[in-house]
């Protein structure tokens, strides 16, 4: 393993509740790793599953999508559609060569300031044990196998 | 089992009574071209109706081509009906059209055939296509009248090409696609031929991309692909013309397939069986809690 490896990862927050647990998580002081770049977004639910696709062929080793907890969505139903996008996204993405443990989505509400460090350390951790995802650089200095 | 010939007959004074009574403005099927290979045609004559053909290469979902007539030639003015020949397959892209609100019901005069499979090259023994060998439901969902008899076929399950791709790590599959999608002209021949690919503006070609690009490097490539399989995650009714018309061959069904079995799995549902139903991802049960 790459021991100077350090994971980039993109985070996907929703604005009402996980972008909300992210700023808890600051203003509470708990470390977490600094290899998340997040993306205010207004909803789980506008997180089109290409745009995860995006990230990771944009250079991206990781990528967590975060929504508010089942039935706390603000605009009532928008993660249950997202739920439904990702449980195919998630399998469909580890069968094109994106293993499943690189993307994360999971449900982090305004309160949950250590859950948010939580979900993002555990993040972090596997995609560092993963490796870095050799597609985003394919054709460039990676060469198409043969 | 009927005869093709006596198929082909029906067919034809089907399609000769309906332009002849006016009541369609063509009707859509298969003709045999010059040289021998099945074509579709569009008969808007009633002697034209004597160019329709049946037999085992109509391999075309003609459903397609519903596309360029649903619009309304003028203002108040509805479209006007057209007739099809469809395969069950294709009987299953009508019932999603329908559903997604792109044709109505009545406007279109269905006259299904029940198919007994395509065959690939030459010959009488030329080899089922294989997707009809996989075909469990071979008389057509949707019809107005029906040509040849009904016949049960049992359901050979057969998900051993998808499965081997399965059983590899995931940097195999990655190399594996990207020697597939290597090959991809983006010449967007399996976007065309898809009955359920009718943007009028493709995200894949926009005058002005903003985050999906044009090129023909790996990652655009492969973000097409992915895009497209996606796109149509719930709404493929597995009739395979993507991977028919691909001219650098790239097995598409690998990848539509699994996104159909997924969609079985995780939702029990398979597109194109009722009108009514709508795609699973365009809804929810109240609560549901999935595996993430």
């Amino acid at each position: 393993m790459d021991t100077d490896f350090e994971p980039r990862i993109v985070g996907f927050l929703c604005n009402w509740c996980s972008y909300a647990g992210a700023d808890m998580t600051g203003t509470s002081r708990i470390p977490y790793p600094p290899n998340i770049r997040i993306i205010r977004v207004p909803c789980s639910g506008r997180v089109n599953p290409l745009l995860v696709l995006k990230a990771f062929l944009e250079g991206a080793d990781g990528v967590l999508v975060a929504g508010c907890h089942p039935g706390d969505c603000h605009y009532a139903d928008g993660n249950f559609y997202a739920q439904r996008r990702y449980a195919l996204m998630h399998r469909f993405l580890d069968y094109v060569g994106i293993e499943a443990g690189r993307l994360r989505v999971d449900w982090v509400s305004a309160a949950e300031g250590a859950r948010f460090a939580e979900v993002v350390g555990e993040l972090t951790h596997v995609v560092r044990t993963l490796g870095p995802w050799s597609g985003n650089r394919m054709g460039q200095d990676v060469t198409l196998p043969s | 089992m009927m005869d093709m010939t006596e198929m082909t007959e029906q067919i034809r004074v089907k399609a000769r009574e309906l332009l002849s009574k006016d009541e369609v403005a063509c009707v859509i099927g298969y003709e045999t071209g010059p040289r021998g290979i099945v074509r579709p045609f569009f008969a808007y004559e009633p002697d034209e109706a004597d160019r329709l053909v049946w037999n085992d290469r109509c391999a075309h979902n003609l459903t397609t081509y519903l596309h360029d007539w649903k619009h309304p030639r003028g203002q108040s003015q509805m479209p006007p009906s057209v007739g099809i020949v469809v395969k069950a397959c294709d009987a299953r892209a009508l019932n999603l059209l329908i559903q997604e609100r792109q044709l109505t019901r009545e406007w279109i005069y269905v006259i299904a055939v029940v198919c007994q499979g395509m065959r690939d090259g030459d010959g009488e023994e030329a080899p089922l296509q294989a997707r009809c060998g996989r075909c469990a439901e071979r008389t057509p969902v949707v019809h107005d009248v029906l040509v040849g008899e009904p016949t049960v076929t049992p359901a050979r399950v057969d998900w051993s090409d998808v499965q081997a791709l399965e059983v590899m790590t995931a940097r195999e599959r990655l190399a594996f696609w990207a020697r597939q999608f290597d090959r991809c002209l983006r010449c967007y021949a399996c976007r065309q031929a898809c009955p359920g690919c009718y943007c009028y503006e493709c995200l894949a070609e926009q005058v002005d991309p903003l985050w999906v690009g044009i090129g023909i490097d790996f990652s655009e490539k492969f973000f097409f692909h992915v895009m497209r399989a996606y796109h149509l995650a719930g709404r493929c009714v597995d009739c395979n013309e993507c991977e028919r018309v691909c001219p650098v061959n790239i097995p598409l069904s690998l990848l539509n397939r699994r996104i159909v079995r997924e969609i079985t799995e995780l939702f029990d549902y398979t597109s194109g069986l009722s009108p009514d139903e709508p795609s699973p991802l365009t809804t929810f049960r109240p609560n549901e809690e999935l595996t993430l």
